[in-house]
């Protein structure tokens, strides 16, 4: 069991390569500022687009720079192949594109077909969730504050889980802190 | 089978349209109804599951 105080720690040495639900799904539920804590969020430029129509105040939000990349080079065709095997949309391709000259940073996303093919490529990969737990490692929220952002996601956010495993975090959580 | 009313965004069911006209499939029920079952094989519940008790437990004891 953890103790429920945690320090602020200065910013971690990650770079982050992002899709578009995580920064949408942190921004819905005002958590966007977690992300200020990599030393670089890199969207690739279709991801931008896609947040752009779909949350485009998450873009404009203080105290947080992205670096906005397009795509470098065309894909390469394992990568082509596997992305379309695996139904992946544009921002997706390009973001695992990115991660490949980029293969020490860590790619967000919470879609799970995506998520598959960068473990398949070898990448580190985590989504929404885990950036939320994590700020309480980090000392950017308290694990109270977590718990409340937790059990109010399906009401604030439209990322959608399983009720059932959503009260099993938050139990984690909880035990985890004493709560 | 079972009939359902869905919407579409304009530019996807374009596309779905197109695949028909092509000849690649013989109407519109039948993409859809393999563009579905193709995602659930890549979306099954378990999966996702996995994929989440992992990151709580990056969140909670991950080393960077």
């Amino acid at each position: 069991m953890s103790s429920g105080v945690s320090t602020v720690k200065n910013k971690s040495g990650l770079t982050v390569i992002c899709d578009a639900g995580p920064i949408i799904h942190l921004d819905e539920l005002d958590c966007l500022d977690l992300i200020s804590d990599f030393t670089q969020v890199i969207l690739p430029e279709r991801v931008s687009l896609e947040i752009e129509r779909h949350r485009q105040s998450a873009l404009g939000k203080a105290g947080i720079s992205f670096v906005i990349m397009g795509r470098r080079t065309h894909l390469d065709p394992g990568l082509l192949t596997m992305s379309r095997t695996f139904m992946l949309d544009a921002g997706e391709m390009e973001a695992l594109a990115l991660m490949k000259y980029n293969p020490k940073a860590v790619f967000l996303t919470d879609d799970a077909s995506a998520r598959l093919v960068a473990k398949q490529m070898g990448f580190e990969v985590h989504g929404t969730i885990g950036i939320l737990v994590r700020s309480i490692r980090r000392g950017k929220r308290r694990p109270e504050e977590v718990l409340r952002v937790l059990s109010e996601l399906p009401q604030r956010s439209t990322l959608y889980l399983k009720h059932s495993l959503l009260d099993e975090i938050i139990l984690k959580v909880k035990d985890e802190f004493g709560l | 089978m079972k009939t359902i009313q869905a919407e579409l965004p304009e530019q996807l069911y374009k596309k779905v349209q197109s695949l028909v006209k092509e000849g690649w499939f013989r109407d519109e029920d039948v993409v859809l109804a393999e563009a579905t079952r193709r995602f659930l094989e890549t979306h099954e519940s378990e999966l996702m599951e996995k994929f989440i008790r992992e990151d709580v437990e990056w969140g909670l004891h991950g080393e960077e």
